[in-house]
């Protein structure tokens, strides 16, 4: 099966739209700029920005900024969407069967910083704590279009925007849908420039990636996006290939939270199985879009990986971040359609501002006309997670998203364990539950020293020890050491530390260094860290997509599961309240009279049943804005009419959370006797269906 | 110089939240950062960047720099009062 690319939109520093990129590109214009637009204190660091203000890109777009809430992430992400699906000539009424999928890490952030004061203090801008987190801000672009089938979102910091293309790809290979809309969009805040000032990983002068001289990163901003569909369904409706997406990698470095490794093993498994995915030797890659931040570790690391995975054939490399600025989330996408007009328009980027190599390699630094058939675009983030997308010319014949088709391998869960108001690491709650009887109950902890050494211990919040927790737990109870994925769902991220470094910026100003709290804030901590603590490198993702997270990230094992791409994977959900912030969301409205709890499960999923599994785990179904017809179709699919008895949210015992459809599966899976059971999830958005089988009956 | 020394030894068993030393524990001498010392690593580093410039009132723009002034208590003891502005 080819997947064919049918739309690209981007914008970023170098333009609005393909043309103005591909001229900038083309011209060696680079986008850093003193700050204009973002209203912070550090004039020190020159940055990438979109050179729209937040009202002329309401113009262009037709919104009244009076009568919506907006961020400055949605934004660009609408205005490179509508290129995407003007040039893909796809109709509003094709979206309900089209699911949309984003990248992003800072979401509504914007807003947050700017009116965080006012959450705490009045209701002037209560409407903006809604629009806070990521999967609020995947709504804004996509309801602006009309309604697409599906929604998620993925965060996996500066790796977001590849993964969300990864994800796209798995659905339309596992047959889920036949087109689907990929990309990630991301502005730039007070909140990450302080972070990375505190990581003292920010340039003061235009960055040089790969040169003797780097001293460090530019941030960026913008959005991009990708139509991708079947060729089949492109085909059908007339629709024509601007390239194909061939293969694509993704791995985890596990070595530390904010730094890649000096071997880059992540980096060098990413790319390893880009190209086996693809079905390509390293000789047949013309061009890799490095990662390139200007990074005195990124590129040393990038360099070593790629010279491991390349050797002595080294193709033609550059970084165009020099261009662009670091667009972290967003960068993934935005690459890959720089890729996609290098590839159209036969040329080379210039990798700016480069003089000596050093110990790097050395990058493309002069025009080239070449004709590019295969091209390799690498996007790592935070916490390790790596990876790779390789897109090839319409007419190559040598490379396809070859699939090994074993679609209907069975999923057996293996073990599922939680850290909750109940008992933790236990079952004790099905004969002592312990009721709920305030607002919000914060969670029993376990002992925590079993699992974690005390010089890691120290800086981790209460969401990272109990993920570890819960996945030591769950990977012994399953007798699998090494999960070959862990993916992680989580409504809020790491909370806690977001709000502590927001709280400190916003009272205290900008120069609060806070390098630990901001280390901690991004929601891929908690995949990374459990992945860091395992010594897992295989596939690592996290969604944070409100009340669908969890069910995001089993769909994605499952998929993956499904047709062999892994055996097992290790499926996390987590959720922490802090006090301040339950009081924000039941401002917002989210939690009315609701007993509001916090999460932590971990489940090993296996395509191999070790004679003590739970149940079988046999399919599942997101929706978005469903009609009534709809759910009932979903449900009707699901369980082909069969006996099933239906399990609503515990509420009861678990109390509620974004990520509380993980406990309702775990405790269905302990709860469930001789017949199907469907745990049903409903909100005013979503609908979800999960639906387990006995193992009898397997 | 003692002084300066049992205090930093204190401000950095809270900064880096060393839950389980106590100030008696930390050789002055012993390397801070790597297996043989504390254990400490680059992100402790970024942290005692910040404790130096917020107690006195030492500005570092170089993370390097870190690797020389970080090298013991002793070292960091000498360096913060040649060059303390608070």
């Amino acid at each position: 099966m080819k997947i064919v690319i049918t739309g690209a939109g981007i914008v970023s520093a170098i333009g609005v739209g393909k043309a103005e990129t591909l001229a900038s590109l083309q011209a060696e214009c680079s986008g850093i700029r003193p700050l204009r637009y973002l209203k912070t204190d550090h004039h020190e660091f020159p940055v990438g920005e979109v050179q729209l203000s937040n009202d002329e890109m309401c113009a262009i777009l037709g919104i009244d900024p009076s009568k919506q809430p907006t961020t400055r992430t949605a934004l660009m992400g609408m205005v490179a969407l509508k290129e995407a699906l003007e040039e893909a000539q796809l109709q509003a009424e094709d979206y309900p069967t089209i699911p949309l999928i984003s990248g992003t890490t800072v979401g509504g952030m914007d807003k947050s910083e700017l009116y965080y004061l006012d959450f705490l203090e009045n209701d002037s801008r209560n409407e903006y704590i809604r629009t806070h987190d990521c999967g609020a801000c995947t709504e804004m672009i996509a309801d602006h279009f009309g309604r697409f089938g599906m929604l998620s979102t993925l965060s996996t910091a500066c790796s977001s925007a590849a993964n969300a293309v990864i994800l796209g790809a798995e659905l339309l290979r596992s047959g889920r849908a036949e087109c689907v809309v990929v990309g990630g969009s991301e502005c730039i805040t007070k909140f990450h420039l302080n972070g990375f000032a505190s990581l003292m990983i920010l340039d003061r002068e235009p960055c040089r990636p790969f040169d003797e001289s780097r001293a460090g990163l530019n941030l960026g901003e913008g959005a991009a996006w990708l139509v991708l569909e079947t060729e089949e369904h492109a085909r059908r409706r007339k629709a024509s290939s601007l390239a194909c997406l061939a293969g694509y990698g993704n791995a985890c470095d596990a070595f530390h939270q904010t730094a890649t490794s000096a071997d880059g093993e992540g980096p060098y498994l990413a790319m390893k199985q880009a190209l086996k995915s693809a079905g390509i030797t390293p000789a047949q890659v013309d061009y890799i879009n490095a990662h390139g931040t200007g990074t005195g570790n990124n590129d040393i690391s990038e360099s070593t990986a790629i010279r491991r995975l390349f050797g002595e054939q080294i193709p033609p490399v550059s970084s165009t971040k020099a261009f662009t600025g670091h667009t972290t989330s967003a960068s993934g996408t935005i690459e890959a359609v720089i890729c996609l007009l290098a590839m159209q328009h036969n040329f080379l980027p210039v990798n700016l501002r480069f003089n000596n190599a050093g110990d790097c390699l050395t990058p493309v630094h002069k025009p080239t006309t070449k004709p590019l058939r295969h091209v390799l675009s690498n996007a790592f983030g935070f916490g390790g997670n790596d990876s790779a997308l390789v897109l090839c010319n319409t007419d190559s014949t040598e490379s396809t998203c070859n699939i090994t088709t074993k679609q209907n391998r069975h999923i057996y869960l293996l073990s599922a364990t939680q850290i909750s108001a109940q008992e933790p690491l236990s079952e004790a709650w099905i004969d002592n539950p312990i009721p709920l009887i305030e607002p919000l109950t914060r969670s029993r902890e376990a002992d925590y020293k079993q699992f974690i050494p005390p010089l890691e211990a120290r800086r981790m919040g209460l969401i990272l020890k109990r993920a570890i927790a819960t996945a030591r737990t769950a990977s012994a109870q399953a007798g699998i050491d090494i999960p070959e994925a862990i993916i992680t769902g989580t409504g809020l991220g790491c909370i806690e530390n977001t709000e502590i470094f927001l709280d400190a910026l916003c009272r205290q100003g900008e120069d609060q260094m806070m390098p630990t709290r901001f280390m901690q804030s991004t929601h891929n901590t908690i995949s990374s860290i459990v992945a860091i603590n395992l010594h897992a490198h295989g596939y690592n993702a996290t969604y944070a997509h409100n009340t669908v997270s969890f069910q995001s990230a089993l769909l994605d094992s499952m998929l993956q599961l499904r047709r062999g791409a892994i055996n097992n994977a290790l499926v996390c959900a987590h959720d922490e309240m802090t006090h301040s912030y339950h009081a924000l969301l039941c401002k917002g409205g989210y939690l009315k009279d609701k007993y509001a709890t916090e999460c932590a499960v971990s489940m090993m999923l296996s395509t191999e049943n070790n004679g003590h599994a739970l149940c079988e785990v046999a399919d599942m179904r997101i929706l978005y804005r469903p009609t009534e017809a709809e759910k009932q179709q979903a449900l009707d699919e699901l369980t082909l009419n069969s006996q099933f008895s239906i399990l609503n949210s515990q509420l009861d015992l678990f109390g509620t959370n974004y990520t509380a459809p993980a406990i309702d599966l775990y405790a269905a899976a302990h709860l469930m006797k001789e017949k199907p059971v469907v745990v049903e999830y409903s909100d005013e958005k979503y609908y979800t269906l999960i639906l387990l089988r006995p193992c009898s009956a397997c | 110089m003692e002084e300066l020394i049992l205090k930093l030894k204190k401000e950095i068993i809270e900064v880096l939240n060393l839950e389980d030393i106590k100030p008696e524990d930390i050789d002055a001498n012993a390397p801070l950062f790597g297996a043989e010392g504390l254990g400490l690593d680059s992100i402790d580093a970024l942290e005692l960047i910040v404790l130096m410039e917020k107690n006195y009132g030492i500005k570092l723009q170089d993370p390097n720099q870190g690797k020389e002034i970080f090298k013991s208590i002793n070292v960091m003891a000498d360096y913060i009062s040649k060059n303390r502005t608070k």
